[in-house]
């Protein structure tokens, strides 16, 4: 019934399109509003006007299409425009209107026309857009100075509330109390307060003697030591950088199948513990992260700072290790999204990634701004860097001195003596540079060989083929004792091997090598030369051919010899032999990333005629078994020389080798996991969120919803890092109430366990609403006025009577009118989050390692595979009982201890934890062994430190702060008959819900 | 009644009591952020339960459909034609060799006549039972971001599998033991490892339950003391603990939460006992134990899974996936997995028996022990295998394009088939998606996928995302 008017609507406009035709056929002019805008209100508007702005594109106003320009049409060329091309595709999946039918030709031919008539829109538009009530949502407006409430005269109150008068927080808490006809609880007892207190702020229990002390003190301001006691403890940083490292979904592995390791993702960790430390202004803090390296690209601190921006998941196989393009940009299109998401979420409690398929369903963001906000990303990638500016500069210059000084020497050698490089020869040159770098031997045919092959198969299981070449005898696959040379000639003492082999024996690195570095010295580099020789090979040269070229009979071959396979965690390995005549002269078995460097120097007498080079497997031939020969020589031995030519080149050789140990030791710059700048790839909505599904090209720009910020003046021509600088600025403006608003209600989350608003990283349409937005703002108000302290908030909740309330406290109106507390009737009972609860049982166990900072501690076996394996093991030993926020976090696999107790999956932005309760939660924290390790070291100090007759009592104080009960007494000696009793004793006590919750 | 028995296992923080402020009623489904609640039933069941319970059986790898249950007469014609070089570039290793017909010969089998090929001579006596579905698709060519998908409707980690949801919904029929069961291969985890039965943002306490069978320790993680004292022992210990546990209850008069960690400490001391029987395989008939070929070196640890699987299902686990192949490792004879690029004789064969002599007890058992009926079977992998060599090799390539799942049981129209790839296989026509056989699952477990939510990050999230059709051509 609703849609007949409608329909009927719609029949009249058809048959005045019909009339239309005829006036424009007859008069040849185009109407606009009678001939286009027609066309667009019956075809397009339903999805591309102001309900839904598909892909950003709108058409029914002037200024939402001149805002497009060139995406929609370029006047006077029909073919060119993209709205001309989507309405005459006959691609169904790219053509416009979507259903079945598209345009008719007549309205095809219309906008041709208009289109190649200048498209002309005439300024008829109604100007009464009716504007977006979403953009009325309380979280985009303004920050507004709000009053402090007063406090009801006592007198209306049924008890004595005095207390709360002197805190602005309490007094919009007491005024929401009153006018929901709810009475605040009393205080906690001075032990509930100090506990919940300590673990607020330090994340760790008072230890007895602090509790007792504050429990016995008189001081009219003990309350207020205690905070400022706390906010001081050198543990405060490591308790608040958990909360930010969950928004982050920080994590020490890329995650996804081939879980790597990042190595030094650990140094963005720490940048956030110090920050939290030293109380950072909190608008520094998020300028740093996003963009600390066009900000103060000179300081350390802020490039580190930027490890933010990578710290979630990367997927290796997708961004890397395909050949598919199409996979990569699925991959990088997840990445993007990712940096997006985490950015907007975790400073502005923005969902932008809702727009990432089609506009937001809830917020008005639309799919096109979306892309816009990429744009800021798009030449930020995720990678190890240097951390330290200066430091590289300095080792820089260093290295460059020393190079100089190798180089000088070089060439003086040079002078000295005549060498031929063997390498060289390989190339198919004489040894003096004329070969061709890269070209190789093909190792069955002897031939020269450039494109790269793969395996190659000695039929006969080995292989000897002699090769053209004035110095080179022959190349062999070698297998056992085997032909290596024309005259028949076998090498001795040589292993079985599979008879397999890779690529060619070329002047330069294999096909797939991984690694041309020995030591410091990256010998493809120039001036070096690499003679790459994959297992299992051999190549044999004819020195008699070679010594009228060096005119002398005793000649020295020099090489360094490295591993070419996997730079890191490899399994494999190779051999490297020498053979002098068959025989071997040299041998460097077992070759892996972490051989030492092997110079070799070898004299060969003039009886010798064939210098064989020769590798062999140390798996299989086709892993990465794979060695390579640095700048290989031979040269007249200095025997023939004459004395004082001798002792020169001894001298300078002396030298040279002294520089490169120089070298050598110099160290590499600090490296954090943090952003690579590329320059900036253009951004095109993808429709449906495909990156096969490309659209119009989009600038960088911020969110329309914040109305008051001032608008990003950037171009396709910026940089990355200042792309992200012009983000930063945009996000920390004081126009911009958000990231304000979203960090003091994170910090109120943290000390009431619900926050203000209780979707703390959504503040959008479909977020939760503030339960006092007055407060929400006053706090907001107060960082900003106090330099964005962090510390300076948290020490105003702390000292709240808010804060103090006790949790045990009921009553029936607080029950029945707000059981879940959100007007904060009383404190609320909390369960210790999965880290707290292993730093606690650690702390009272007296096992906890107080060692700041540096890279994490990893509690699993790691095993190298296609996908590597992370094998957890019980934390037995003292450098793996450092605070749970040093761990070596592992995205792939959960922690078996803390995710039971709800750690979450670093996947995910996680802005809030879940509070479970299950019975293999139950299994893990009362039989892990862990657990009983801690509780036995927990039993052996207590039996240390006290006498029998005082374990129980000791147990109680450490586990609870407290004595005892008579009862608790009895029970608790009736468990210490047996050996491990005491041991028992501690395991329950860690086990049970005083020690597991806090008041 | 059914209350009590989610108090008991998936007890949450216990926020009891209905708010009366705007401010609280404001969005009831938004509740579920940051606490644990239990959905409310009348929100998304739709009162038409066809089946109690799920086994999913998954081959991790990419099981090729084309040698397997997708019979493609074009591809015998085309066999040793070269495959467009340039569509091959977009493949994962981006080099496609000659099309190349099925490794094995495919028969019509049933009274339906279906065609299923002889790697499965046991199966194929089953086919009247199985629906296929030959239009799948998925989104991602990479194993992790496929398993992903496959299981929980995204290629990103982080979102919670289909069992994690079922979980979350229905909860469990059995208080002693866990919802959500995952018996992987006692080689190893599949590829994405543990996050693949993950909650994602879920409670962690709708997460698989891992039961490992092959190895020394005890069947589920800490099921027992780790220095392995007798649990008799335990007793003073657990008393001291209750004392301590009421005494401080006593004192705090709302905290329900306190209630329910004192009841799930009490539900772990009974997993202790309820846990070996249901996995004590070994009591069953030599028959069964014959039929599921439990001794045998290579299909044995697939049949005991199954074996396992049927025994979980019969004392109300709700949702049991096995795992038929771990992940990819080098220098192994057999691929650890269905990932056949090298050599798909070899790998198919070899893992092709597993799955023939495993899944074929599974069918026959459940179904002369009444339980098939109440029992939807699903078999999957993660993508398909493409209909050409991989260049030179004697292997093929994952292929994201076409594969083929099937299901069986509970309210499914045996000997029937939903939609088919083009005429080699290597695109799906009208392409049917995870969400799809999600949709169809929930569907006969009595929920309706658009309305089993939670929020998360902004927004109502659900398994099937925004898509997801029941495929009732293959329903009774």
């Amino acid at each position: 019934m609703v849609f007949a008017p409608k329909a009927r609507c719609y029949v009249l406009s058809i048959l005045s399109l019909a009339y239309g035709i005829t006036a424009s056929a007859q008069d040849g002019t185009l109407d606009f509003e009678r001939d286009i805008r027609t066309i667009f209100e019956e075809h397009c508007v339903a999805c591309h006007g102001a309900e839904q702005a598909e892909a950003g594109v709108r058409l029914d106003g002037k200024r939402f299409a001149e805002h497009l320009g060139p995406a929609l049409w370029k006047p006077g060329d029909p073919d060119q425009s993209p709205l001309f091309q989507r309405v005459t595709s006959t691609d169904p999946e790219f053509r416009m209107p979507p259903d079945s039918s598209g345009l008719d030709a007549v309205a095809i031919d219309r906008l041709k026309k208009w289109i190649a008539e200048g498209a002309m829109w005439p300024n008829s538009d109604k100007e009464s857009e009716p504007a977006d009530p979403r953009y009325d949502h309380w979280a985009w407006q303004p920050l507004r100075p709000v009053a402090i409430p007063s406090v009801p005269k006592q007198e209306a109150l049924e008890q004595d509330h005095s207390d709360w008068a002197t805190n602005p927080i309490d007094a919009f808490i007491m005024d929401s109390l009153v006018r929901n006809g709810l009475r605040p609880s009393p205080p906690a007892l001075r032990r509930e307060w100090l506990r919940r207190l300590s673990i607020d702020l330090t994340g760790l229990p008072p230890s007895y003697e602090e509790m007792e002390r504050f429990v016995a003190s008189q001081e009219p301001d003990a309350y207020e030591r205690e905070v400022e006691r706390l906010l001081a403890s050198p543990d405060y940083g490591e308790r608040w950088a958990q909360d930010w490292l969950d928004v982050a979904h920080y994590a020490d592995t890329h995650g996804f199948e081939r879980d790597q390791k990042r190595d030094h993702a650990w140094r963005y960790r720490d940048y956030v513990v110090r920050s939290f430390d030293s109380d950072k202004p909190y608008d520094q803090f998020l300028k740093e992260q996003i963009a600390g390296d066009a900000y103060w690209p000179d300081r350390s601190e802020a490039i580190i700072a930027t490890g933010f921006l990578a710290a979630g998941p990367w997927d290796f196989v997708g961004q890397a290790e395909t050949p598919s393009p199409q996979i990569k940009r699925q991959a990088r299109a997840d990445d993007l999204d990712d940096m997006l998401a985490q950015v907007m979420t975790a400073t502005c409690g923005i969902t932008i990634h809702c727009a990432r398929c089609h506009n937001h369903k809830l917020d008005p963001i639309t799919q096109r701004e979306y892309y816009q906000m990429w744009a800021f990303f798009s030449g930020s990638y995720r990678g190890d860097r240097d951390a330290d500016p200066a430091q590289a500069v300095a080792l820089e210059k260093e290295r460059n001195r020393i190079r100089d000084e190798q180089a000088a020497i070089r060439a003086q050698l040079q002078n000295w003596s005549r060498q031929l490089s063997l390498a060289d020869m390989v190339g198919g040159g004489d040894g003096n540079g004329t070969g061709k770098k890269g070209t190789g031997i093909h190792i069955l045919t002897g031939i020269p060989q450039v494109e790269f092959l793969g395996q190659i198969q000695s039929p006969g299981g080995s292989s000897f083929q002699p090769v053209d070449h004035p110095f080179i005898d022959g190349v062999v696959i070698p297998n056992g004792e085997c032909q290596i040379a024309t005259t028949g000639l076998k090498a001795q003492g040589i292993p079985k091997t599979s008879g397999l082999s890779w690529d060619a024996i070329r002047n330069g690195p294999v096909n797939a090598q991984k690694s041309t570095q020995i030591g410091s010295v990256d010998f493809q580099g120039p001036e070096h030369a690499v003679l790459g020789l994959h297992a299992n090979a051999a190549i044999t040269w004819d020195l008699d051919a070679v010594r009228p070229a060096l005119e002398s009979q005793e000649l020295l071959f020099r090489c360094e010899i490295g591993y070419g396979g996997r730079p890191e965690g490899t399994v494999t390995y190779a051999d490297a032999r020498i053979l002098l005549d068959g025989q071997s002269a040299f041998l460097a078995e077992g070759l892996n990333p972490a051989s030492q460097r092997i110079a070799v120097a070898l004299p060969i007498p003039a009886r010798v005629r064939f210098l064989t080079l020769l590798s062999t497997e140390g798996t299989d031939g086709i892993g990465h078994d794979q060695i390579f020969f640095g700048d290989p020589t031979l040269s007249p031995w200095a025997s023939e020389r004459n004395e004082q030519e001798r002792r020169a080149i001894e001298s300078l050789q002396q030298r040279l080798s002294e520089l490169q140990q120089q070298l050598d030791a110099l160290p590499g710059v600090d490296q954090v996991y943090a952003i690579r700048s590329q320059t900036p790839a253009t951004i095109h909505v993808l429709h449906r969120g495909s990156p096969e599904q490309v659209g119009a090209p989009v600038e960088p720009a911020a969110l329309r919803c914040l109305v008051d910020c001032p608008p990003v003046k950037i171009d396709s021509e910026t940089s990355d890092a200042q792309r992200r600088r012009a983000l930063a600025d945009w996000i920390t403006s004081p126009s911009n109430p958000l990231p304000a608003r979203v960090i003091v209600n994170r910090l109120w989350q943290h000390h009431f366990g619900t926050g203000i608003v209780d979707t703390p990283s959504d503040f959008g349409l479909g977020g939760g609403k503030p339960s006092h937005p007055e407060l929400l703002d006053w706090l907001a108000g107060e960082l900003i006025r106090c330099n964005y302290s962090l510390k300076t908030i948290s020490r105003l909740i702390c000292t709240s009577q808010a804060y103090r309330q006790s949790s045990r406290h009921t009553s029936r109106d607080g029950m029945a009118v707000d059981a879940q507390n959100r007007w904060i009737w009383r404190q609320s009972l909390r369960r210790l989050d999965a880290e707290t609860i292993r730093d606690s049982v650690l702390f009272i166990a007296g096992t906890l390692q107080r060692t700041k900072f540096g890279p994490g501690y990893q509690d699993f076996d790691y095993q190298e595979e296609y996908a590597p394996i992370y094998r957890y093991r019980t934390a037995d030993r003292p450098d793996l009982w450092r605070r749970s926020l040093y761990r070596f976090v592992v995205r792939t696999t959960p922690h078996p201890f803390l995710t039971p107790l709800d750690c979450p999956d670093p996947a995910n932005l996680t802005p809030r934890r879940n509070v479970t309760t299950t019975a293999i939660q139950s299994l893990a924290t009362w039989n892990h062994e862990w657990i009983l390790q801690q509780a036995r070291y927990m039993a052996e100090r207590i039996q240390k430190e006290h006498s029998r007759d005082a374990w129980v009592q000791a147990a109680y104080q450490d586990a609870f702060c407290r004595e005892p009960t008579p009862e608790e007494r009895v029970a608790s000696e009736a468990l210490l008959g047996s050996d491990q009793g005491l041991a028992d004793l501690c395991r329950v006590l860690v086990n049970s819900n005083e020690f597991l919750t806090i008041d | 009644m059914h209350n009590r028995r989610h108090w008991l296992w998936n007890t949450g923080t216990g926020i009891g009591g209905l708010a009366l402020s705007s401010l609280l009623q404001a969005d009831r489904r938004r509740a579920h952020a940051g606490s644990t609640e239990r959905p409310q039933h009348s929100d998304f069941m739709t009162g038409q339960i066809q089946a109690q319970r799920v086994i999913e059986i998954f081959c991790p790898g990419g099981l090729s459909h084309v040698d397997t249950w997708d019979y493609k007469p074009q591809l015998i014609e085309s066999d040793g034609k070269e495959f467009d070089p340039e569509l091959g570039k977009q493949t994962f290793a981006g080099v496609a060799g000659k099309l190349a017909k099925s490794f094995w010969t495919f028969r019509q089998h049933g009274e339906a006549g279906r065609w299923m090929s002889d790697l499965f001579p046991n199966l194929a006596k089953h086919v009247d039972d199985l629906a296929f579905i030959h239009s799948m698709q998925s989104k991602s060519a990479l194993h992790g971001p496929a398993m992903f998908m496959m299981n929980s409707g995204f290629p990103r980690p982080g979102f919670p599998a289909m069992g994690a949801w079922i979980s979350y919904g229905l909860g469990s029929e059995n208080e002693n033991l866990p919802t959500y069961v995952v018996l992987p291969d006692p080689r190893g985890l599949p590829p994405g490892g543990v996050l693949n039965w993950g909650a994602g943002f879920l409670p962690a306490m709708h997460q698989g339950t891992v039961i490992e069978v092959a190895s020394q320790g005890p069947p589920i993680r800490d099921l027992y003391p780790a220095d392995q004292r007798p649990l008799p022992l335990e007793e003073p210990s657990r008393a001291l603990l209750r004392l301590l546990n009421e005494r401080h209850r006593a004192e705090r008069p709302d905290a329900t939460m306190l209630d329910a960690r004192i009841a799930a400490f009490e539900m772990a001391a009974r997993l202790q006992l309820s846990a070996p029987d249901a996995i004590s395989w070994n009591q069953e008939s030599a028959a069964t134990q014959g039929r599921y070929a439990v001794e045998d070196p290579d299909a044995g640890p697939f049949g005991r899974q199954c074996l396992l699987a049927r025994r979980l299902v019969e004392r109300g686990v709700r949702f049991v996936q096995i795992f038929c192949g771990a992940e990819n490792t080098s220098k192994l004879k057999v691929r650890p997995n269905w990932d056949s690029h090298e050599d798909i004789v070899r790998d198919h064969g070899y893992w092709g028996r597993v799955l023939d002599i495993g899944a074929s007890a599974l069918l026959a058992d459940l179904k002369e022990r009444g339980l098939l009926d109440s029992t939807l079977v699903i078999c999957t992998t993660e993508f398909g295998r493409q209909p050409f060599m991989q260049g030179q090799q004697k292997g093929r390539d994952h292929n994201p394009g076409a594969f083929t799942a099937w299901m069986a049981g509970g309210g499914i129209r045996g000997g029937t088939a939903h939609g088919e790839s083009d005429p080699v296989g290597f695109q799906a026509v009208e392409p049917t998606y995870c969400y799809d056989l999600h949709a169809t699952a929930l569907h006969l477990l009595g929920i309706d996928h658009e309305k089993l939510t939670f929020y998360h990050n902004g927004i109502q999230r659900r398994l099937t995302d925004v898509h997801g059709h029941v495929l009732h051509s293959i329903l009774k």
